[in-house]
């Protein structure tokens, strides 16, 4: 066979196979597909893996919503913290003492098993949550909520064990979740009341759409719920796609092969600003990117070197090497754009004399030596670490750094482990409340105080901002919490982030949501 | 004997392989001693201002995602290179000779286990196995030397084995023997050097195979990572920036990779052939 | 002869299955060693350590490693690889979804590399310190210095980004399209085999690039081997003789050939081993969806049953090939038999 007959053959192939590669099917208009990072992990809200969060919302909707409303600045609509809003639960009255809320369900709400939504799926799905003592159960116990019983077939009453102002805006959230117990409970066993592994891989709820098929690592499909409630959504069909790789994410809505992807880093996003073929929203967002230190752990546990180092970090610098000058300083560990964040304690300009001289009073007059641990759960993580490095190693302060998986990081994190002394993170949380970002992420018993950072001075005010019903006197807490926390400086506050989202241009109806994830029922394309 | 002047000279007209490939190597090699006097900056110094700079008079490659100047790291990588190759290539000789030395002579169970380890990594796809052991052991430097050194020495061991049973049954050994040498004067002066043609070229080939691992485990996000500037840590984070039109941060780490691994490999080839040719003139 | 042939691979596979163990063996201590702590990830940020200590007990964690590896070796022989503690999948399932995604890639590779380098590397061997000879060198040598993912990197950036040739690297087949049901897992395959057209082009398109990446890695070693090993037996005395003895030089070429096969297919042998972890990084930039972007992701996420589940079937399929081929060469190559 000779070599040159042979090489005519391979070139014919080739050139076949380019041809044929040209041919690209555009997309169905009525499918979305979406560039994600991962498909997702699991189904269940309350056990969280990977991207499950991200299409729990869409499955799984709440008893109330947000209300929007139009930001006069920008003209774009926003949600309002103010609002709530009905939306699987018509309406409500509260007991005068505050702690018994009677609420009734909209009725004719249909699952794509054809079951109807009841009282008793309610009561199902929190006991499900309070069963499992993880994030469902977290949100209970930060709203209060002791009992909750069947009143009749379309009413619940929740009972709270103090007056609280969350409970109506914890009920936007996506867990406790509302399943179609009826379906759900046909797979449960014996050794697995609650269906829990069911759950893990399937969906069954009220929401506007319903898991098709999950191809692990390649792609999860949703479908419109035939029996959905409300409008009937412009995408019948969603292809959750998963595209580990953030350049071709950023590829493929550029090239219209897909209508949404996820998670693109600001140096993307500034690009595709400039880009006509791609939609780019903007909005403030409520996390930010934070380094943090325990203060349990040496030598975190001189608040004069936690301190020093916020003073020695270099935030225009960060801002302009990693977030492309589109960052905004945070100062408060509540966003902005929840009423009742206080700014007033943060005087950590960068000031480089100031973080030495305290350096010289925590007793370091030689510099100190540190370990910044980082992980890619967050696309800034490397690079904050690594100018953080530069910029403190300026005060004396010399970094090492020390790469870990993201499966350590969440671990190490964790509740029950928390024993990384300085390390990067982000957490945005998803109920527009002050008492609950704080309670979050700095009480002694929230769910993400990653730091352990415990102060009963702070927790103490965080308790009775709970229970206080003067409007007056609880934002008064707030700020008295927020002082002490920025005073102790456990954070490194940098730059919000803000939430950016591409998308294909003709999509409207994109409105940010504070657990940053669209909503595909709101979506359309004209 | 005929002396010859500069018989070396001969080598390289006659082997070109062997003068670009050593040209290329020893030309890497100066660039990892003398690193920190021909790199232009430091390179681990960021430069905020001038993050992902395309090539310019002040960066003469540009520089990459979080500002740091491309050349330098390019030149600093090949200290990690060479750092890397040289000691995981030294450990698996140190540990295959004197295996393999056993093994081809006294045989018995020493053997056995030898030959066993290397149907192992036969069995195995030997990148996979380097992977999961890094990952698992912790990502430090030593580790990926350890790990690479062990997964080669068993081809050193096996070289030196079959250079003993080659010589066994020949009547070098018989005749030494007759004279009444001793093992030890046996194995070095009539093993060892008959090895060494071989090893030569395993040396360099190895080598490159090293340099290629690190830079694979890096690419993965195991072993080294930033702001340590390695290249396949630095290919990761081009990757990014490929699709943003930042090519040049993939770009040339990848050349400098490239141009080395093709060097040593070019250098193998050529020692190869000489061998060859040796041989056959002998 | 078919009775001595099965008793050959009998013999084979009673040696290869130890090393096999032996391999699971290590990679099982070695995650044990090193390998994160799943048990603070599937508790969840609220439980408490007597729910860590269940979940611990459940995953068999609580047990000394040695016995945790029996009872792994047992479940194993029934065909329970244990379950991924990520996907909280069955990691017999996800292999067996994804084994043949991955082989299609391999193969198509493979033979396509072998297409080109195998009668290139020949015709080098013909034609020694030609030019033509320099140039399958040189290109062999460059191939082989050419680090696999760096190589996808620059097709994607080439084909798809700067050409818009190619389409987007993201899985097998056009994200709107309608998977085929399945016959034999591969998305080609199966949309010819149902009349599926639009669908079959689709996969077909999205198998060139890395296909084609595959090739070219696989192509160079091919290449140099071959030429080496068509050099020794077109050195030899043997076929040397046979020349002088005024043989015609089809008859020579056809003897070179003959002798050539039973090297090449050992050859080929390690060569498609090696290439299941090359295969692996390309399956990585092209989110193929196969057993090696799965495998790698759990090495990174520390998944214990996914990473031996992993390495069983890498090991496994080098066992198979090897033993295939070892096959291959008693057949053709009667005068090794005793050595064997």
């Amino acid at each position: 066979m000779s070599r040159l007959f042979l090489l005519r053959k391979v070139c014919t192939v080739g050139a076949l196979f380019l041809a044929l590669a040209a041919a690209v099917v555009p997309a169905s208009a009525a499918t979305l597909v979406v560039a994600a990072t991962k498909t997702p992990g699991g189904f269940d809200g309350d056990a969280l893996k990977p991207n499950t969060q991200n299409v729990v919302v869409q499955v799984y909707e709440g008893l109330t919503k947000y209300g929007y409303k139009k930001n006069a600045k920008t003209g774009r609509m926003e949600v309002d913290p103010t609002k709530v809003l009905p939306h699987l639960a018509t309406k409500w009255s509260v007991s005068p003492d505050g702690k018994v809320y009677t609420v009734e369900l909209r009725k004719g709400v249909k699952s794509p098993f054809g079951n109807e939504f009841t009282s008793v799926d309610v009561v199902w799905g929190w006991e499900k949550s309070l069963a499992q003592k993880r994030t469902g159960a977290f949100i209970a116990r930060v709203a209060g909520v002791v009992k909750v019983e069947v009143m009749d077939q379309y009413t619940v009453e929740f009972t709270l064990e103090a007056p609280s102002s969350i409970f109506l805006t914890a009920l936007t959230l996506y867990t406790p979740s509302l399943y179609d117990s009826t379906e759900v409970k046909k797979h449960a066993t014996p050794a697995d009341p609650w269906a829990l592994k069911w759950i893990d891989q399937n969906t069954a709820g009220f929401g506007a759409y319903h898991l098709q098929s999950l191809k692990s690592g390649e792609e999860a499909v949703f479908v419109a719920n035939p029996n959905y409630w409300g409008v009937k959504p412009f995408y019948d069909r969603v292809v959750y796609k998963e595209v580990p790789n953030a350049g071709t994410r950023f590829t493929l809505i550029r090239t219209g092969q897909v209508q949404w992807t996820e998670e693109l880093t600001l140096k993307q996003i500034s690009e595709l600003k400039k880009d006509k073929r791609v939609k780019v929203e903007s909005d403030q967002g409520t996390g930010f990117a934070s380094v943090r230190m325990n203060p349990t752990i040496k030598p975190f546990d001189n608040p004069l070197l936690r301190q020093a180092i916020s003073y020695a970090t270099d935030y225009k610098a960060l801002n302009q090497a990693v977030f492309e000058n589109l960052g905004s300083q945070a100062r408060s560990i509540v966003s902005p754009i929840i009423p009742g964040a206080d700014t007033s304690a943060w005087k950590y300009d960068t000031n480089l004399d100031k973080a030495r001289q305290l350096l010289k009073q925590a007793g370091y007059v030689d510099g100190v030596d540190v370990t910044l641990e980082y992980s890619s759960i967050f696309w800034f993580e490397e690079q904050v670490a690594i100018q953080m490095k530069d910029q403190l190693g300026k005060a004396g302060i010399r970094v090492k750094l020390q790469k870990i998986t993201d499966a350590d990081m969440r671990s190490r994190t964790a509740p029950n482990k928390r024993d990384l002394p300085f390390f990067t993170f982000m957490d945005n949380p998803i109920v527009l409340d002050p008492v609950y970002a704080l309670y979050l992420n700095a009480h002694s018993g929230g769910a993400s105080n990653r730091n352990n950072y415990t102060n009963p001075e702070f927790d103490k005010l965080v308790n009775a901002a709970r229970i206080e019903q003067n409007q007056k006197k609880r934002l008064e807490l707030l700020r008295k919490a927020q002082q002490i926390h920025t005073t102790d400086a456990t954070w490194v506050m940098t730059m919000y982030t803000g939430a950016h989202e591409a998308m294909t241009p003709c999509m409207t109806g994109y409105v940010w949501q504070p657990d940053y994830h669209e909503r595909w029922r709101e979506l359309s394309c004209k | 004997m005929l002396v010859r002047a500069a018989p070396w000279i001969n080598v390289l007209r006659d082997f070109p392989s062997i003068a670009i490939g050593l040209a290329i190597v020893l030309g890497y090699a100066a660039l990892a001693l003398l690193a920190p006097w021909i790199a232009p900056m430091d390179p681990i110094r960021v430069h905020a201002d001038a993050v992902l700079a395309p090539p310019s008079a002040r960066f003469l490659l540009g520089t990459d995602g979080n500002g740091m100047d491309l050349f330098s790291r390019i030149i600093y990588g090949s200290r990690y290179a060479f750092g890397i190759a040289v000691p995981a290539v030294l450990l698996s000789i140190v540990i295959g000779l004197p295996v393999g030395l056993w093994a081809g002579y006294r045989g018995g169970w020493v053997d056995e286990i030898l030959l066993r380890s290397m149907d192992l990594l036969r069995v195995f796809p030997s990148i996979i196995l380097a992977l999961t052991i890094v990952a698992a052991t912790g990502q430090s430097i030593i580790n990926v030397i350890l790990v690479i050194g062990l997964l080669d020495a068993p081809i050193f061991a096996r070289m030196v084995r079959a250079e003993i049973l080659a010589l066994r049954g020949g009547i070098l050994i018989e005749s030494a023997r007759a004279i009444g040498n001793g093992t030890g004067r046996m194995l070095f002066v009539h093993v060892l050097p008959n090895s060494i043609s071989g090893a030569l070229t395993q040396i360099s080939v190895r080598m490159a195979w090293a340099i290629r691992v690190s830079a694979t485990l890096a690419f993965v996000g195991i072993g080294i990572q930033q702001p340590t500037p390695e290249w396949g840590a630095m290919i990761r984070q081009g990757a990014e920036y490929m699709v943003t039109g930042e090519w040049w941060v993939a770009l040339f780490p990848g050349l400098a990779l490239v141009t080395l691994v093709f060097g040593l490999n070019l250098l193998a080839d050529g020692i190869q052939d000489w061998m060859g040719r040796r041989r056959t003139q002998r | 002869m078919l009775v001595q042939l099965f008793r050959f691979l009998l013999r084979r596979l009673a040696v290869s299955l130890p090393l096999v163990v032996a391999v699971v063996f290590v990679t099982f201590m070695l995650v044990r060693i090193g390998g994160g702590d799943p048990v603070a990830l599937l508790a969840g940020p609220t439980a408490s350590s007597e729910e860590h200590a269940a979940i611990r007990a459940g995953l068999g964690l609580d047990k000394s490693p040695i016995e945790q590896f029996g009872i792994y070796v047992v479940r194993a022989a029934r065909g329970d690889l244990g379950q991924s503690w990520l996907s909280t999948k069955q990691v017999i399932d996800e292999i067996r979804n994804r084994a043949f995604v991955s082989l299609e890639l391999l193969l198509w590779g493979v033979a396509i590399g072998a297409m080109v380098g195998i009668p290139a590397g020949a015709r080098a061997a013909a034609r020694r310190g030609s030019l033509y000879d320099q140039v399958v060198r040189a290109v062999s040598l460059a191939g082989f210095s050419i680090p696999t993912y760096w190589l996808g990197l620059i097709a994607i950036l080439t084909f798809f980004y700067a050409l818009d040739l190619a389409p987007a690297p993201m899985g097998r087949l056009n994200p709107t399209l309608i998977t085929p049901d399945r016959i034999t897992g591969s998305y080609l395959i199966d949309a010819v085999l149902r009349g599926q057209w639009e669908v079959a082009r689709s996969a077909l398109s999205h198998l060139v690039l890395p296909v084609l990446t595959v090739a070219v890695v696989a192509c160079a070693p091919i290449m140099k081997h071959t030429r080496a090993i068509a050099s020794e037996i077109v050195d030899s005395e043997f076929i040397r003789f046979a020349r002088a003895s005024g043989l015609g030089e089809r008859c020579i070429r056809r003897m070179v050939l003959r002798n050539s096969m039973v090297p090449v297919l050992t050859f080929m042998g390690i060569e498609i081993v090696g290439l299941l972890g090359t295969s692996s990084l390309i399956e990585l930039i092209f989110s193929w969806g196969g057993i090696g972007q799965w495998g790698l992701q759990s090495i990174l996420n520390g998944d214990f049953a996914a990473i031996q589940g992993y390495v069983l079937f890498a090991a496994l399929l080098s066992v198979v090939v090897f033993i295939v081929i070892d096959a291959a060469n008693y057949v053709l190559e009667p005068r090794g038999r005793e050595r064997m």
